[in-house]
């Protein structure tokens, strides 16, 4: 039974997705513990496969169907996939746990068919991660952003029309990535990651290999908000449902920064990116584009939301530029930062939708006084912001850390200097939130000083994931050194 | 505006079209397409799965999990239809 | 250069029509036009991939006529040349139902659109919107 695990950790979101509707025809009430009971034995079975390959050391190969690739479809499991599975299947509990109060407020009457969505958006996450064959990654990429559109979609005012602009940006990315697969196919007629990782050294003088490398990571760079492609974003995460937004915004940017890993060090030889083509340089400028670029955007916006969207373009920007630095000590800080930029951005929307669950806005001035009526989930977000600035023991500090020290090895001060300066703008941020929040500017002229909105504390299905996350940070954070050389270690390829 | 959008059309364009430089020429039995995975589809497909039709042979044996992903796209596209058109009926 | 050309003018028809419809993604201003576009680009993408399949020489459809049952014996030995090459159909298969299931939710987000500015061109729309 155990050695099922690697495809029950897709069929089961994928089964119960299927039986939602149904379920929800005949009790609607049934959908919420039906979601929370998938997404749990989900995610016992990714920590059991994580379980394994830490203990084993081995890398899981499932074949579909029993076909030997590179004709059957294979599901290759090893050390970075297995963190991403559990990030993934984590997140997605969090976050349906979490969503009770809110689903009911903003989608009134159509519960049914957004959490069938939410678990079929899992599901996608899941197969892009796990499986190990380039079409297969095309088809969950699909589902993913297919079930992203309508969630997004069925959001606050402005939302159709920036899902909308979602779509069609999200489209020419998936698009760009088909294309780059049928090149590789043409010349080496495999589809087969590892197939393919064997048969194309002999062909990197050949254009098409060039060709496709360039559409691959065009089209991965639409999927991941990398600036200047970024422009769909902050529209999209802000005006979508806040349940939505917070399972969307952490994992889509990073299972797109997975997908980029994959193709760059496991498709592709490392030396491909790094001596033949310039990628790796024209990498970290971008990186240092979208970091400065994030920042400063972040600092121009009186929207909380939007703001959280700017900040999730510049750690993209962390992401990126590290992988361009290419030595080892960078690459394990971003694989950290997948971690915990996941789990931060997760804490930041989290935060949203409470405040947005009682005081009905997402805007700054409606964090006022808040840390007076909402402690627990005030001192929730203090922790989040905190590991958005880098500060010690949060989690944000340790990659951040390992990011700066990969860059000074390969002297990429330019790099060092972004970081730093998004590190200043973010205390400026946060801080500003935190002044509203306690109440600075209060003047005593006003009359009308008494909300109309009584604003108490979240509700407890609100409130436990929000201090869960925060204690995640933390643990994270203090644990961080045997994560690095369990996990990570064994994941960051060999350059 | 539309001077930068042709711009951007035009050169995706001609790098797609530099791609095929190096391309195996259309309808070449020989191509690595043709030579890697694909004989094996054909000579062992009526032997192992029975079904006259490679095609099928394939989309719904060797590559089914991808028949599944497929089918879950629809299922998808159609719960996202309802979720964004249901009207609802003033109560 | 001419047999250049010929032996590969499969390949740049398709670039080209695949050029006309991300020009109409990109550069046009009405949703449905933008909608069209991203069809024609998709459709596009699809027939290249089905054109790589063809095999000169006489190859024939992928099905194998005169097989019965598990086939124990084949009258003759299944050559490979004499089939076109299954694969690009398969996955095309796939996409294809991709193409029309993003179509159907573009087309749904549209009609959500419309109902609530009245309008399909992006410009008024922007402007409502602010």
């Amino acid at each position: 039974m155990t050695d099922q695990f690697p495809v029950l950790i897709i069929i089961i979101p994928l089964l119960f997705a299927v039986i939602t509707p149904l379920l929800g025809w005949w009790r609607e009430n049934l959908c919420y513990p039906w979601v929370i009971l998938s997404l749990t034995l989900c995610m016992l079975c990714s920590i059991f496969v994580l379980g394994r390959v830490i203990d084993t050391g081995v890398v899981i190969h499932y074949y579909l169907g029993s076909w030997a690739p590179p004709w059957g479809i294979e599901l290759v499991i090893d050390h970075l996939n297995a963190l991403m599975l559990v990030i993934i299947s984590t997140t997605g509990l969090i976050v349906a746990i979490y969503s009770k109060n809110n689903v009911k407020q903003e989608i009134d009457g159509s519960i049914v068919y957004f959490y069938t969505l939410f678990l079929l958006q899992v599901t996608g996450f899941l197969g892009i991660v796990i499986t190990g064959d380039m079409f297969n990654l095309y088809v969950f990429l699909e589902i993913t952003s297919l079930a992203g559109y309508a969630l997004i979609a069925a959001g606050e005012d402005g939302a159709p029309f920036a899902s909308f602009r979602y779509i069609i940006m999200g489209t020419v990315g998936a698009c760009f990535y088909l294309l780059g697969v049928g090149y590789l196919y043409i010349v080496t007629g495999s589809l087969n990651i590892a197939d393919l990782a064997r048969l194309l050294p002999d062909l990197y003088g050949s254009k098409v290999i060039l060709v496709a490398f360039a559409f691959f990571f065009v089209g991965i760079a639409i999927k991941m908000a990398l600036f200047p492609l970024h422009a769909w974003l902050p529209d999209a995460y802000t005006k979508a449902p806040s349940a939505a937004s917070a399972l969307i915004a952490p994992l889509m940017t990073k299972v797109a920064v997975y997908v980029m890993l994959r193709i760059m060090f496991t498709v592709f030889k490392p030396s491909l990116s790094i001596d033949i083509l310039p990628v790796t340089d024209i990498m970290i400028w971008l990186g240092i584009a979208a970091i400065v670029a994030g920042a400063v955007m972040a600092l121009a916006q009186t929207d909380f939301k939007r703001m959280c969207c700017y900040i999730v373009v510049a750690e993209i920007g962390y992401m990126v530029g590290g992988t361009g630095i290419a030595n080892s000590v960078a690459i394990k800080g971003v694989i950290l930062h997948i971690l915990n930029d996941a789990i931060m951005t997760l804490g930041m929307f989290v935060v949203a939708g409470i405040v947005y669950y009682q005081t009905k806005g997402h805007n700054l001035t409606d964090f006022r006084n808040l840390f007076k009526k909402m402690p627990y989930t005030m001192a929730a977000f203090v922790v989040t912001a905190l590991s958005i600035i880098g500060v010690p023991p949060t989690c944000g500090f340790f990659s951040k850390w390992y990011l700066i020290q990969g860059a000074i090895i390969a002297h990429c001060w330019a790099f060092v200097a972004a970081l730093l300066l998004s590190s200043l703008i973010n205390i400026i941020l946060f801080f500003r939130i935190f002044e509203i929040g306690y109440g600075f500017h209060e003047t005593h002229g006003h009359g009308h000083g008494h909300e109309t909105v009584l604003i108490s504390e979240a509700p407890m299905s609100m409130l436990i994931p929000t201090i869960i996350t925060a204690i995640g940070i933390m643990l994270i954070g203090i644990y961080n050194q045997p994560i690095l050389n369990n996990i990570i270690q064994f994941a960051v390829p060999k350059l | 505006m539309k001077v930068v959008n042709l711009l951007v059309v035009i050169i995706t364009g001609m790098v797609l079209a530099y791609g095929t430089m190096d391309m195996p020429d259309w309808g070449d039995p020989n191509s690595p397409a043709n030579r890697h995975v694909s004989p094996g589809y054909i000579s062992d497909a009526v032997e192992k799965t029975a079904t006259p039709n490679i095609v099928t042979a394939v989309l719904a044996d060797y590559r089914g999990y991808d028949t599944l992903g497929e089918t879950a796209v629809i299922f998808s596209a159609g719960m996202a239809c309802i979720l964004l058109l249901r009207r609802k009926r003033k109560k | 250069m001419l047999d250049f050309i010929i032996g590969k003018y499969n390949y740049w028809i398709y670039i080209v029509l695949m050029m006309i419809g991300f020009y109409a993604m990109i550069g046009k201003k009405n949703l449905v036009k933008k909608i069209i576009g991203m069809n024609i680009f998709q459709t596009s993408i699809i027939l290249f991939y089905v054109s790589t399949a063809y095999k000169k020489g006489g190859a024939t459809l992928p099905i194998i006529e005169h097989a019965h049952g598990h086939g124990e014996h084949a009258s003759h030995a299944i050559e490979a040349s004499s089939y076109i090459n299954p694969l690009p159909h398969v996955l095309m298969l796939t996409a294809i139902v991709v193409m029309v299931a993003t179509l159907g939710v573009a087309l749904a987000i549209v009609l959500k659109i419309y109902r609530r500015y009245n309008t399909l061109e992006e410009d008024e729309i922007l402007k409502a919107i602010k």
